[in-house]
């Protein structure tokens, strides 16, 4: 992920080339079109179902355009970003998402990669043990919203009742603002610590051995050898995860679909969760458009921040 | 890719003792170490065991407080109800999951019969702008999909695709191809071009080289792939439940979480169901273990 | 990474595929903004039921989940084949969440795989101005017996511009007809706090307050608190209508300072302030389900649930209060809501309307089902299958008295019922104000803030039509 992440829409995928012919004309004319025949097909049908609808929703963005009223759509240039940027419920949202995304892929990576350390040491049931750990990240996001949701009720979920058996009182989980975010976060943690565990370990099991029996000669100390030689490997391993993570993150809305539906209140109101309100509960179709757009551009421009950081790291 | 990684996560050869554990002291450690990975472990897979749990109790017991962790009478009823409604023949719930079958397999399908070529295509030629545009294919993956929804929603209109297993299946696939191009093209990078090369001096096309010598040996990679893309499409939720509503077309997961939302939740209908549904997707993925860290990183990590 | 540079290359002449593409854009483009033109006034229904064909036909509905769904279709598939043989009834259901957006989505798309879509009384507006419903005034007049009905009931699932209470407007067009009546009734334990049901809201609560405080682990009250559909609106609204309240003044088309009055602010203050305390702690995303599920489990003193959704109450596998129906009835009561300065209650239920995207062939079969439903005898044959009937004299036949201990309360609430905008704006309106209701009850916000927020958000949605960008903010 080392390259800019490109997504000008103004030209997607010319198949073209700048080298000047080679000999042999008859065979590399098959093979042309053989790459032509053989990458276009996917070109076409992305420049279809994702391109198109990406120009049309940048088109709409600059209208008032609304899917259900009809009526020929009316510029307005600007004036839906300029709303969407200015409208303190999008703030709102904006920090709810941030506090979100930081808090839960944090709390991931944390975990994630304390289990990897852990079941890297371990010289039986690796395999058992990652299978096992894998199970939630690969359960539908529907599932897991509300098996959640029926676990934390207050009343009858059965985190409460072993709460309650301990001597804790009730929480209100999804019903208390910051309970609410927090479970939102706890549910996402579940789920996905297993991908940065994954990756983790990945990284951490390809450390070469004798790094570390090198470092045992020199007698160094375990925090030592953590840190100067486990840790640097598997450094850029984890920040892709949790690059990959934090996209991820940024776009849910199933999950706060299901378990919150927002509330409580709109406190668990995701950006990805306004535009759908914006989008099918007015059918305000226009400034819809332009939310999503921005959405996007702020993934493309954060993702290419990160990578440069990235890619500096890794030269130094 | 910038970042490989030489060993497997599960396959890997176990590595000989840490140089600690011969310490002194080194076994108490271990031991934590242990104690710690347990308690981590129990409390990942709590809500899947209570998920079985709940999935074959009945539903009085569903409620009880304190909750009953052993001392319940088990029925099966639920995973009766999966399948069979209420008055007979076929639930709504089992018609969803043949939709998910169909709606999942073609889209795979599809996606990987134009992703595939399209990945040995970008391997072995030299494509003007490749990087940019292997990148702008990845791209489109990141899309919040609540943004693409409205216009995917605007074009289907159009041209008839709102509420058909087609339109599901078109969307699907297109959000899986680039995911096969980028999968599929490491796996042909690590198959030599000089394998084609030499087929095309015994006098081979270059179609019949990559169709008689490479494929076979990227079938291992193309199923790792399709069954990640099986997974997607298998879970995908939320084009699912905007571009659908009818119960011939909808799929398995806005049919789960329909079943909230009446006038009472059957828990353990949920519980049944969702039970139901993962189980192909954790089977598949144990069976492609090996390439999970280039599948869930839509092969940017690679082993 | 593999570049064998000297075997490919490509070139595809790259003016040639730039024009296609665009090409293709601008096509597509304009290809969308045709069906634009589409009139805003909804097409009309023929005054007489066109000749019905003789082939199979399917005629679809669509609801959202839950029981009276899969009643109407065993029901219409029961009766109305015996009338006409060919056609079979479908009932297509979404989850309650989805149910308004998977509706319009189709009207939007011009294009509908039902034929009746049932909506909400408060979806009228919009589904009318959008022309997404037939006009069916005329076909009424000549198909209906109008006099059978409580004037406000035909008004509510079928008139726009609404008639929020009482009276039917004559001159006002109509444009679906009563499906399944419904209002909330409200539940109580006769073997906690005694057969007689309070009389007025003030009262209720003391009661339960009482009843919460002698039966540790039960709660005093049990209501719809969640932010999604109407729920924690509806909740509002009714309290709102009991205090003497107004949700707005439609002549002026106000809200801010009619919603937010002094009486308003007492509404909130009660359910706030007096009625939340007593409920069961994490109550706040409840809705119909979890209302259900408290009172089956007998942690409820009294609840209020809507009539159509109570039946599940009466399940003894779904119960803790008794292994037979009989014994479920013994500990629960059913009454209409107690009155305050007021006696409203909220209008519940739905209408059956035409898809205006449906085959002439289609809409001449609904047309012909619904005049059909509309009959005495069929409304009480439907009223013994567990649905709520419309018909005065269905209402008031043993058959449906006698269905359910909560039909009563159905017949003895119609005079009392009040409904919520059924503007086009409805959809926000119902959101704005559900989030916020929803927010004060959790501790959100403070309910006088949560108040004048509804008050100026709904304001700022009614009075948007003339904004540049950004609506739906």
């Amino acid at each position: 992920m080392s390259d800019p992440v490109s997504l000008t829409t103004d030209r997607p995928g010319q198949v073209a080339s700048t080298t000047p012919p080679a000999p042999g004309r008859s065979r590399h004319l098959s093979d042309r079109w053989l790459a032509v025949l053989f990458i276009s097909p996917a070109l076409l049908l992305l420049l279809a179902m994702s391109v198109f609808p990406l120009l049309w929703a940048l088109y709409l963005s600059f209208t008032d355009y609304s899917a259900t009223r009809g009526g020929p759509a009316t510029f307005v240039w600007f004036g839906n970003y300029t709303a969407i940027l200015a409208s303190a419920q999008v703030h709102l949202r904006a920090l709810t998402t941030l506090i979100y995304v930081v808090g839960a892929v944090a709390l991931q990576t944390v975990l994630g990669f304390s289990i990897a350390y852990l079941i890297s040491r371990r010289t039986h049931g690796r395999g058992l043990l990652t299978t096992l750990f894998l199970v939630p990240m690969m359960l539908s996001p529907v599932v897991v919203g509300l098996f959640w949701r029926f676990m934390l009720d207050a009343q009858f979920g059965v985190i409460n009742s072993m709460l309650g058996s301990l001597g804790l009182g009730q929480v209100e989980w999804l019903t208390r603002q910051q309970t609410a975010l927090f479970s939102l976060i706890v549910v996402d943690t579940w789920q996905w610590t297993p991908f940065i565990m994954l990756i983790a370990l990945a990284g951490l099991t390809a450390v070469p051995k004798y790094l570390y029996e090198a470092a045992s000669i020199d007698r160094a100390s375990e925090w030592f050898r953590f840190r100067t030689i486990t840790l640097p490997l598997v450094w850029p391993l984890l920040l892709i995860a949790v690059l990959f993570r934090a996209i991820e993150a940024f776009r849910l809305f199933d999950l706060v679909y299901i378990l919150t539906s927002g509330g409580p209140g709109v406190s668990t109101e995701t950006l990805s969760f306004h535009v759908y309100k914006v989008a099918f509960l007015g059918f305000n179709t226009g400034t819809a458009s332009a939310y999503g757009i921005l959405m996007v551009l702020i993934v493309i421009v954060l993702t290419q921040l990160y990578l440069r950081y990235l890619n500096k790291l890794k030269e130094d | 890719m910038a970042v490989s990684v030489d060993e497997a996560v599960a396959t890997g050869p176990a590595r000989d003792r840490t140089p600690s554990a011969r310490r002194l002291g080194g076994r108490g450690r271990s031991v934590l170490e242990v104690v710690l990975l347990t308690v981590l472990a129990v409390v990942m897979l709590f809500p899947v065991l209570w998920m079985i749990e709940t999935s074959i109790k009945e539903n009085r017991d569903v409620y009880a407080i304190p909750a009953k962790f052993f001392n319940f009478t088990v029925t099966m009823d639920h995973f009766k109800d999966v399948f069979v409604a209420p008055g007979g023949g076929r639930s709504a719930l089992s018609v969803a999951f043949l939709n998910s079958v169909l709606v999942a397999g073609v889209s795979t399908a599809l996606a990987t019969v134009l992703g595939v070529p399209a990945a040995w295509a970008y391997s072995r030629f030299s494509v003007k702008a490749k990087k940019d545009q292997l990148f702008f294919i990845l791209s489109t993956r990141f899309m919040p999909p609540v943004v693409v929804v409205i216009p995917i929603f605007l074009m289907y209109r159009q041209v008839g695709l709102i509420d058909s297993k087609l339109g599901l299946i078109l969307i699907y696939a297109a959000f899986n191809v680039p995911f096969t191009i980028w999968m599929m093209k490491g796996f042909v990078d690590e198959v030599p071009a000089e394998y084609e090369d030499a087929a095309m001096l015994d006098g081979y096309t270059r179609m019949q080289a990559f169709w008689r010598f490479t494929l076979p040996l990227l079938l291992p990679g193309i199923a790792a792939t399709a069954v990640f893309a099986l997974i997607f499409s298998w879970n995908e939720f939320v084009f699912a439940i905007f571009l659908t509503s009818s119960d011939g077309v909808r799929t398995a997961p806005p049919a789960i979480a329909g079943l909230i939302g009446g006038t009472t939740v059957d828990w353990g209908l949920v519980a049944a169901a969702s039970l139901v549904f993962a189980l192909p997707v954790l089977i598949f993925a144990y069976l492609v273990r090996k390439h999970l860290v280039a599948g869930v990183t839509l092969g940017a990590v690679r082993r | 990474m593999r570049y064998p540079k000297r075997i490919g290359r490509l070139s595809v002449p790259r003016r040639t595929a730039h024009l296609a593409t665009a090409a293709l854009l601008v096509a597509a483009m304009a290809a969308c903004g045709q069906d634009d033109g589409a009139n805003s006034s909804a097409p009309k229904a023929p005054a007489t039921i066109p000749e019905l064909t003789k082939d199979p036909l399917t005629l679809s509905f669509i609801w959202f989940d839950w029981p009276p769904a899969h009643a109407l279709e065993t029901f219409a598939n029961a009766e109305y084949t015996k009338e006409r043989p060919n056609v079979t009834i479908k009932v297509n259901t979404v989850p309650n969440a989805n149910w308004h957006d998977a509706m319009f989505t189709q009207f939007a798309a011009h294009k509908t795989d039902f034929d009746i879509p049932v909506l909400d009384s408060q979806h009228i507006g919009e589904a009318v101005t959008n022309g997404n419903i037939l006009d069916i005034t005329d076909f009424v007049k000549k198909n209906i017996d109008v006099k059978a009905y409580n004037p406000y009931l035909l008004a509510a699932y079928g008139q726009f511009p609404q008639a929020e209470t009482g009276k039917r407007d004559e001159n006002a067009s109509l444009y679906g007809l009563p499906l399944l009546g419904d209002t909330w009734t409200m539940i109580y334990r006769k073997d906690l706090i005694g057969d007689t049901p309070p009389k007025t809201w003030d009262e209720m609560i003391s009661v339960a307050e009482k009843c919460q405080a002698d039966n540790p682990g039960v709660s005093g009250l049990a209501f719809h608190q969640a932010n999604g559909s109407d729920a924690a609106a509806v909740t509002y609204n009714t309290v709102n209508g009991l205090y003497g309240g107004n949700l707005w003044d439609a002549k002026a088309r106000k809200i801010e300072g009619v919603i937010n009055d002094a009486a308003g602010q007492e509404a909130m203050d009660i359910l706030v302030n007096k009625m939340k305390p007593l409920t069961a702690k994490g109550s706040g995303n409840w809705f119909i389900d979890e209302v259900n599920a408290a009172v089956a489990q007998g942690k409820a003193c009294i609840a209020f649930n809507w009539i159509a959704a109570s039946g599940a109450l009466l399940d003894p596998k779904q119960s803790t209060l008794g292994s037979t129906k009989e014994e479920i009835l013994d500990k629960l009561g059913f009454a209409p809501l107690p009155s305050q300065k007021t006696n409203l209650v909220p209008l519940g239920g739905m209408g059956m309307h035409v898809s205006a995207y449906s085959s002439k062939e289609k809409q001449a079969e609904a047309l012909n089902f619904m005049k059909w439903f509309e009959q005495a005898d069929i409304q009480k044959k439907w009223a013994a299958a567990g649905g709520v009937p419309a018909r005065t004299d269905a209402l008031e036949s043993p058959e449906f008295l006698n269905a359910g201990p909560f039909n009563k309360v159905y017949t003895e609430s119609v005079p009392r019922m009040r409904d919520m905008w059924n503007v086009p704006e409805y959809a926000r309106l119902i959101d704005i104000e559900n989030t916020n209701v929803n927010a004060a009850l959790n501790g959100a916000k403070a309910p006088k803030d949560a108040l004048n927020d509804i008050a100026k958000e709904q304001q700022s949605v009614l009075d948007s039509s003339g904004r540049k960008g950004g609506g739906g903010l």
